[in-house]
């Protein structure tokens, strides 16, 4: 008998899975006397065990003469499909049916199998085993329903459902359902999961700000690439410092007048300069006449940077800092000299230096 | 930019320009143009400094943490410095405020599981407002705050660029 029920199992289940299944089923099917089916219970609580174990079974020799192990209550599943499934829900009662240290177990033989069916079969046991193992603590009766309804539900739409009932298993409180699909190898706890779903929402945003910030294709790794955008922001930061700066001097000495232009047109005009706004403001230095107080207070500005050069596209990022008031007094030009190591132009740079304030 | 003959009237660079354009007027306006010593240039320097942010800031709206962060800042810079004694009053508050929201926030917040916290607080000294987001929050904050930036920078550089000829 046990020989002829290991065949049985070997033919419908992967090796492995019968390997430690066998022992389990044998005193569970037990041809014996209703003593043997006793042994079951202790994996399971609950009166309903018994209504369970009776149904199909009617008595352990009738049971190991079927043909195809149905462990489900033929009236509990209206509409209920076995066909392919059948594998399905006797790897997700057995599941159930055990404690949660050797469901991990039979989680791993079940990835390491490779003809386990296909993979929407897979993730949708894996879901089953979810919710199982969430509504273990339920009543047998109400948790065979909720097998059954998964059951159902898995014939026609089997990725979908599964995530659902993934998410519902998981999130029951919150209005919005992360659909989350547990993937291989991974753990399917609700904690795990939802920490899993927060680190993919943050690796997409840190893929936009891959996008927006210049040049950090080439830092791999989430820390490199926090580090990348803190410097840009920083570099940000001071360029608008800068040209605050800029504005403030030429605002005193420019002969312009803002008043003619009407504000309206202005910023269309703003707008509509040509990509040559783009090219680093430095250049422009040597367009326009600075009186040396002026002079004074731009060098003094420049001059204050100490910092390595930054991998920041605009050349003026690297050259500008917040001027502390003392800041202001004389300097000379030849503490220019480290600009000369700027990765952007750096002796063309430090030649407009020169013309600019000579 | 996608089309350079027309500009959206409602987008946030015509928003900002529109309002720093219209601050730089008034800064202008206050004091003599003949005044060019370097403390008054760094006077005016902070003014258009603190205008440019504003007019970020109002531009965005409250749309956004970080603006919203922001004008709360420069609300109570202006009443401290009208006012020493409601300055001081509104900078307690402010103070108590930020406080005990960090301190929720500080208490609540979890390690995020992720593994780099220091560089997140740097960031969050960065983004204004940055101290009472949780991870998430912050680089979406900081995604926005980095596009404002960018627009700002451009701007600014073509007015200067503008008064420069």
């Amino acid at each position: 008998m046990d020989v002829t029920l290991l065949d049985r199992q070997q033919a419908t289940y992967p090796l492995e899975l019968c390997a430690s299944s066998v022992p389990l089923f044998q005193s569970y099917l037990g041809s014996g006397p209703i003593v043997e089916l006793k042994r079951p219970e202790a994996y399971l609580s609950g009166d309903g065990f018994h209504e369970f174990v009776y149904f199909p079974v009617g008595g352990g020799p009738e049971f190991g003469d079927s043909e195809k192990l149905n462990l489900v209550p033929p009236d509990a599943a209206p509409g209920y499909c076995i066909s392919r499934t059948s594998s399905c829900q006797m790897t997700a009662f057995h599941a159930a049916a055990m404690k949660e240290e050797r469901e991990d177990m039979i989680l791993e033989k079940m990835e390491s199998t490779p003809g386990s069916g296909s993979r929407e079969s897979f993730t949708k046991r894996k879901a089953e085993v979810v919710a199982e193992r969430k509504s273990k603590d339920k009543r047998i009766k109400g948790e065979l329903e909720g097998e059954s309804e998964v059951k159902t539900k898995c014939s026609t739409q089997v990725s979908r459902n599964s995530s659902k009932e993934n998410s519902k298993a998981c999130e029951v409180q919150k209005p919005d359902y992360i659909h989350v699909r547990a993937r291989r190898g991974q753990a399917t706890d609700s904690h795990s999961l939802a920490e899993r779903a927060r680190r993919e929402k943050i690796s997409k945003k840190m893929k936009c700000l891959q996008d927006l910030v210049p040049g950090c294709n080439t830092v791999t790794g989430k820390a490199g690439m926090l580090d990348e955008i803190i410097n840009y922001v920083q570099s940000l930061q001071r360029q608008v410092e800068f040209l605050s700066m800029k504005i403030a001097a030429l605002n005193s000495s420019a002969e312009f007048n803002v008043e003619n232009l009407p504000i309206k047109e202005l910023p269309s005009y703003v707008a509509n300069f040509p990509a040559a706004a783009k090219l680093p403001a430095m250049p422009n230095l040597t367009c326009f006449q600075l009186n040396s107080m002026q002079k004074e207070a731009v060098n003094c500005m420049l001059n204050e940077t100490m910092h390595p050069p930054l991998t920041a596209t605009e050349g003026i990022a690297s050259a500008s800092v917040s001027i502390p008031e003392q800041a202001l007094s004389s300097s000379t030009i030849t503490q220019l000299q480290p600009f000369s190591t700027w990765n952007m132009d750096p002796q063309g740079l430090y030649n407009l230096y020169n013309m600019g304030f000579h | 930019m996608n089309n350079p003959h027309h500009l959206n009237p409602t987008s946030l660079k015509s928003r900002f320009t529109t309002r720093f354009l219209r601050a730089l007027t008034k800064i202008r306006a206050q004091k003599p143009i003949s005044s060019s010593s370097p403390t008054e240039i760094f006077r005016r320097y902070r003014r258009i400094k603190v205008a440019a942010d504003k007019s970020m800031a109002y531009s965005v709206r409250s749309r956004r943490i970080w603006s919203k962060a922001m004008l709360w800042k420069l609300r109570s810079r202006s009443y401290r410095r009208q006012d020493p004694c409601s300055g001081r009053r509104s900078g307690k508050t402010n103070q108590a405020i930020m406080k005990k929201s960090s301190n929720e926030n500080t208490t609540t917040r979890r390690e995020d599981g992720v593994g780099f916290v220091e560089e997140a607080d740097e960031l969050r000294q960065l983004v204004p407002g940055g101290e009472t987001m949780n991870l998430c929050n912050l680089l979406d904050e900081t995604a926005h705050y980095i596009k404002c930036l960018t627009t700002q920078v451009q701007v600014m550089k073509k007015i200067a660029d503008f008064y420069s000829f």
